[in-house]
């Protein structure tokens, strides 16, 4: 090796040494949260506040002074304090808060949405109709005077699968069977099934969707389920909880599974299980009088409590 | 010495418990102090970021050098530097020693022919092939038939068999050169030659020696007044089969080859590998290369280094020799051969024990300075192998996975990712200086292969954060486990065959 070469190396060598020196310090400051105030010649903490909008590209406000990054932006050497952030994009409205910086922390806001000044509404179907229901397989159906049609999400591909027109004017709720093959809807005492075939066309005998009426209940109705495998429905009403079986032509069984003692409220039907909770007013030892939460668990004793109800309905006429 | 074994034992321990030590101390803390961790992987980054500028500012420094010094006729410069240090020219003699095993005639004649080639007078050149006998017979045939074809180029062809089992001795490749290296003292004695004016040359089979090889070898011998307390480093690289090789192969071979470029400016710690040349005298007088140890280019120089106490040198030439990618039929294959070649070459941190243990010796007269700082080179170059990939990309993303919501919620938890990348960024543009002198270094692309592999040779080098994060530190892992442990590893040669 030649002086020259190490000369040359010595200066690489030193060199690499002193921009170390030099970049150590100032990145990991930086990092940290620290600031160097060369003019003060002191070190102080800083935060960060990180924000990000939907939309993106909106303007940033700190305490009503303009920032020069659009979201998404992180903004550091923040001195510790609480900050009046506001989000604006023009067309949107905007966002405002006061966050709190914390010296060498980080204050995120990175799920804001802007929502537009002006919303678009577009209008999806052509006919005036009754009555809708949007099933898990991204169709709309649509229940209008002049028959049920089915459409795509934005309206598209409309088309009517049966000319049925006869629809409740009080419907309460409607529900899509497990399997999506049948919508049911109610009234306060009636039950309805439309069975669908959207594959298929309307025709005059109504290929594309049968529509019946499932039951009439004596009491009013509060809320229906299905029943996991869509034969069944559990029917809530203000006096108890039945069980009614969806069969075409012949006898048809409803079971009163459960009285209540006080007006259910607060149902919620647990579909992965098929058990139903509910609030009623029951009393028993050793608890005070009041409302508690039940569960009944339909699935589990679901048909030997039926085949028991039945049995046992059934045993006057035997005799 | 009392207590060898224990001694012994003890170094070959150290480098794996400091790599372990450190890795999963950081693994821990990455849990319990993720801000300590992450304080040291910036450091690390910034540390590393420095640190690879640096060694590709000597890359090219080398490189310049190389360039200069292309073309150079060093054979008309011997003739013309007369008698030197009481040494004539016409008085040196080459011995080129390639220990093979079962390399074929495909690998071994191009070798030969390189020598044939040499810009330099074929007879004081002597070569010697010794095969090894458990080779078996196609093996010895070969040798034979090399002789044959091209013994009488030379002044002498010498041919052996290293028989298996000699007591003391292990299947490594020093074995093989030691056997080869008497059965040439028993021809120098017959033919009553110095062994001070022979160069011995100690290469790899593949090894093909550029024109200019053996007279610059010849003129640094020639002129260094110390020239037997002197080892002789070509740069080596890996041009036999590079355009036939796969990616990864070419880029960690490409990579070897700058490594060893680079150091050729760090003197102090320039340590003899793989194809190299040093005076025969000195060899007999240390009495050959280890036969028990496999990284026998290394050893041989600290070999001589204990012998001197000290005052022994590597002179770089910078003229290449080149030799073979080790490449398979696919990538998984040359991944497999990659990473076995460099295990063995990891396996050198079995010279740290082999240093320590010499510097026990109690005539050893070596500055205790000069002990701490060569026995800390080796220790540091094989700790920085083991640990640099680990912690660029495995160990810097711990604290922000382990270290929970809180330390996320930090400014460094937030900024660590980002300055990580931003270091790794700043560290790619030596990867433009790495196709820069990776196009130079190239030979010209053979006729069966086609223009777009060009284009290959310059993107093959997006895959270095992959090949590095795969195969840069795991292998040196491997060894430095293998030593700590004990498990001692065998000579695993890697197998070289050309596509035809």
């Amino acid at each position: 090796m030649t002086i020259s070469d190490k000369i040359k190396r010595a200066i690489a060598l030193y060199s690499a040494v002193i921009l170390f020196c030099i970049l150590l310090p100032v990145i990991l400051s930086s990092a940290l949260g620290y600031k160097i105030d060369l003019h003060a010649f002191k070190i102080y903490k800083t935060g960060i506040i990180y924000l990000n909008s939907s939309p993106s590209g909106a303007a940033i406000y700190l305490n009503g002074a303009k920032h020069n990054d659009l979201t998404p932006a992180q903004i550091e050497n923040l001195k510790p304090g609480t900050y009046k952030v506001d989000v604006r994009r023009e067309g949107f409205y905007p966002w405002e808060k006061e966050l709190a910086v914390r010296p060498n922390m980080v204050t995120k806001e990175e799920h804001i949405v802007l929502f537009p000044l002006a919303q678009k509404i577009k209008r999806v179907a052509r006919y005036p109709l009754a009555e809708f229901a949007v099933s898990d397989k991204n169709l709309i159906y649509h229940m209008t005077s002049y028959g049920l049609f089915v459409s795509n999400m934005d309206g598209t591909g409309l088309r009517r699968i049966t000319p049925y027109s006869n629809w409740p004017k009080n419907i309460l709720g409607k529900k899509f069977s497990p399997s999506g093959d049948r919508i049911m809807y109610f009234t306060s005492h009636d039950i309805y099934v439309i069975y669908l075939n959207p594959d298929k066309t309307a025709t005059e005998d109504n290929q594309g969707a049968k529509i019946e009426q499932a039951l009439n209940m004596e009491y009013p109705i509060v809320d229906v389920f299905w029943y996991s495998d869509s034969g069944y429905l559990v029917v809530v009403t203000e006096k108890g909880i039945n069980v009614a079986e969806l069969r075409g032509g012949g006898k048809q069984n409803v079971v009163l599974l459960y009285k209540f003692n006080s007006t259910p409220k607060d149902l919620y039907y647990d579909d992965a299980n098929d058990s139903l909770y509910f609030i009623d007013n029951r009393k028993e030892e050793g608890l005070k009088e009041g409302n508690y939460l039940y569960r009944l668990d339909l699935r589990k004793n679901f048909f030997g409590q039926l085949m028991q109800l039945l049995i046992k309905k059934e045993e006057p006429a035997n005799k | 010495m009392k207590n060898k074994n224990f001694y012994k034992r003890l170094f070959e321990i150290i480098p794996g418990f400091l790599t372990w030590a450190t890795l999963l101390t950081l693994f821990v803390l990455a849990f319990i102090k993720p801000l300590w961790v992450a304080i040291f992987v910036i450091t690390f980054d910034i540390y590393w970021v420095i640190r690879v500028s640096y060694l590709t500012t000597l890359l090219l420094f080398a490189y310049r050098k190389l360039e200069k010094e292309k073309g150079t006729d060093w054979t008309g410069k011997c003739r013309s530097a007369g008698s030197q240090n009481g040494l004539e020219f016409g008085n040196i003699y080459h011995a080129v020693l390639f220990p093979s095993y079962k390399e074929g005639l495909d690998i071994l004649t191009p070798s030969i022919q390189a020598l044939e080639n040499a810009n330099y007078p074929k007879d004081k050149i002597i070569v010697v092939l010794s095969v090894e006998e458990r080779a078996g017979e196609e093996a010895w045939k070969n040798a034979a038939a090399l002789q044959e074809a091209h013994g009488k180029n030379f002044f002498g062809f010498l041919i052996t068999r290293h028989p298996d089992g000699i007591p003391g001795e292990i299947k490594v490749k020093g074995a093989n050169a030691t056997w080869g290296a008497r059965v040439l003292k028993d021809l120098l004695d017959s033919k009553n030659i110095d062994y001070g004016h022979v160069i011995m040359s100690c290469f790899d089979a593949d090894t093909c020696a550029e024109k200019e090889y053996f007279g610059c070898l010849a003129y640094h011998f020639l002129t260094n007044p110390r020239r037997f307390q002197s080892s002789y480093q070509p740069i080596p690289v890996y041009n036999n089969n590079i355009w036939h090789a796969r990616s990864i192969g070419r880029i960690l071979e490409l990579s070897s080859s700058f490594m060893q470029m680079i150091e050729t400016m760090r003197l102090e710690k320039f340590v003899t590998f793989s194809s190299h040349s040093m005076s025969f005298k000195t060899l007999v007088d240390v009495g050959y290369w280890p036969v028990d140890m496999i990284s026998d280019d290394s050893v041989i120089y600290w070999k001589c280094f204990l012998y001197f106490h000290g005052d022994y040198t590597v002179i770089p030439m910078y003229v290449t020799v080149s030799m073979d990618v080790a490449t398979g039929k696919t990538i998984l294959e040359t991944m497999a051969k990659q990473y076995r070649q460099k295990r063995r070459w990891a396996w050198g941190v079995e010279n740290f024990p082999y240093l320590m243990l010499g510097y026990m010796d109690e005539n050893s007269r070596i500055p205790l300075r000069k002990k701490i700082r060569r026995a800390l080179n080796i220790l540091e170059s094989h700790y920085t192998w083991a640990i640099w990939a680990i912690i660029i990309t495995f160990i810097a993303p711990l604290p922000i996975i382990l270290g929970g919501g809180l330390f996320r919620q930090t400014a460094i938890g937030y900024n660590l990712p980002g300055v990580s990348v931003m270091l790794f960024y700043i560290s790619l543009f030596t990867i433009l200086i790495c196709i820069f002198i990776t196009m130079r270094l190239l030979p010209p692309r053979p006729k069966d292969v086609k223009r777009t592999k060009s284009i290959l040779m310059i993107a093959q080098w997006l895959l270095s954060p992959v090949v590095a994060a795969l195969l840069g530190s795991t292998p040196a892992i491997d060894a430095q486990t293998r030593l700590m442990l004990g498990r001692y590893m065998g000579f695993q040669v890697t197998e070289k065959s050309r596509e035809k």
